[in-house]
């Protein structure tokens, strides 16, 4: 099954090398870099090093640049499509057993979660996170316990959902668009390193943005996505 | 409706219609958006004019006098234009990015070529 790994970066000129040589190291799988319009030097960093990047003209957030990435993975073959940070919190090591979900447990989605063995810490952080799971699993019944891992994998169905519909975005409401479809979502154990350079985007006022968006999209817009029936 | 009240809006329709005829020349404005103006400013001009059509409506719907009809009117009128420019907005929004991904894989690609050339 071609793979292909994700990565949207946006000012990460001190991680991106790092990032790419953990990739080349611990899989064997092809990876396109989505430069957000960086105005560091993140795109003369990938030049540098012959990486293979897109490089967006103009900044579009993170939504964009994941279906930017899907739209050449759809044009490319792809069988699986995985997002990865580019920011070196994710570690390529774990990306394997996202894939072997996809391939021998034939789920359409897999998300590499923090929190399946260990327990959610008590932080504002993790507070929307279980505010978001609480709302899928009333919307969808299902039990998601990292909805806002940045570490996901996506089968080829998944991916041309992706291509089919502008709206969906790398975020918690598109899981549950996608398990109202139909489509099976399941986590694996990973760890995630604190970043070491650059920022986190979420400051309080965008946090409080965000919670409301994701509120008003699963509640109200996808949750009333059509179910379709089985074995159609 | 005061004589005041309906000169202020007569004078204020026809700078509008003046105003788009002019950007329609400077090409500054397309047909299809100014005929929405152009009508608005029509209507006005009729409520205008017209005080008894105003105020028979007002009164059938119970309105207490017939400028706050003539400003619903307007209200709901500007609110329909906010919700079609905000529908225009999203749609450009949509084609500028589909722009900008054909250009990012357009490139990518013409790199390819070149480095495929150079070695």
């Amino acid at each position: 099954m071609k793979t292909l790994i994700i990565v949207p970066a946006y000012n990460e000129e001190l991680n991106i090398e790092k990032t790419i040589s953990d990739i080349k190291n611990n899989t064997n799988y092809d990876y396109i870099i989505i430069n957000d319009c960086s105005k560091d030097n993140t795109k003369e960093v990938c030049l540098k090093n012959r990486y293979h990047v897109l490089s967006l003209p103009v900044n579009y957030g993170l939504t964009s640049g994941i279906q930017l990435g899907m739209k050449y993975a759809y044009q490319n073959g792809y069988d699986i499509a995985i997002q990865f940070d580019g920011d070196g919190q994710h570690q390529a090591k774990y990306l394997k057993d996202l894939v072997k979900e996809i391939k021998e447990e034939n789920v359409n989605i897999a998300i590499g979660s923090r929190f399946i063995e260990e327990k959610k810490p008590f932080s504002m952080r993790m507070l929307g996170s279980r505010f978001i799971s609480l709302a899928i699993r009333l919307t969808t019944f299902k039990k998601i316990t990292d909805p806002t891992s940045g570490m996901r994998a996506y089968d080829r169905k998944a991916i041309e959902a992706f291509v089919a519909d502008a709206s969906l975005t790398p975020e918690p409401d598109t899981l549950v668009y996608m398990l109202k479809k139909n489509m099976k979502i399941k986590e694996v154990q990973v760890e995630m390193k604190e970043r070491e350079f650059g920022e986190s985007y979420l400051s309080p006022l965008k946090s409080v943005k965000y919670m409301a968006n994701m509120f008003f999209s699963i509640f109200l817009i996808r949750n009333l996505t059509i179910r379709k029936k089985e074995g159609r | 409706m005061s004589i005041t009240l309906r000169v202020i809006l007569i004078v204020c329709s026809i700078i509008s219609c003046i105003l788009c005829i002019k950007k329609i020349k400077q090409a500054k404005l397309k047909v299809e958006n100014a005929i929405v103006w152009m009508l608005g400013s029509f209507l006005l001009i009729f409520m205008s004019i017209f005080l008894g059509v105003v105020e028979w409506c007002a009164t059938g719907l119970g309105f207490e006098a017939p400028v706050n009809f003539v400003f619903v009117i307007i209200i709901a009128f500007l609110l329909i234009e906010v919700y079609l420019n905000n529908l225009k907005i999203t749609e450009l929004n949509e084609k500028i990015k589909d722009l900008a991904h054909h250009i990012a894989i357009n490139e990518y690609k013409i790199n390819n070529e070149k480095e495929k050339k150079d070695e």
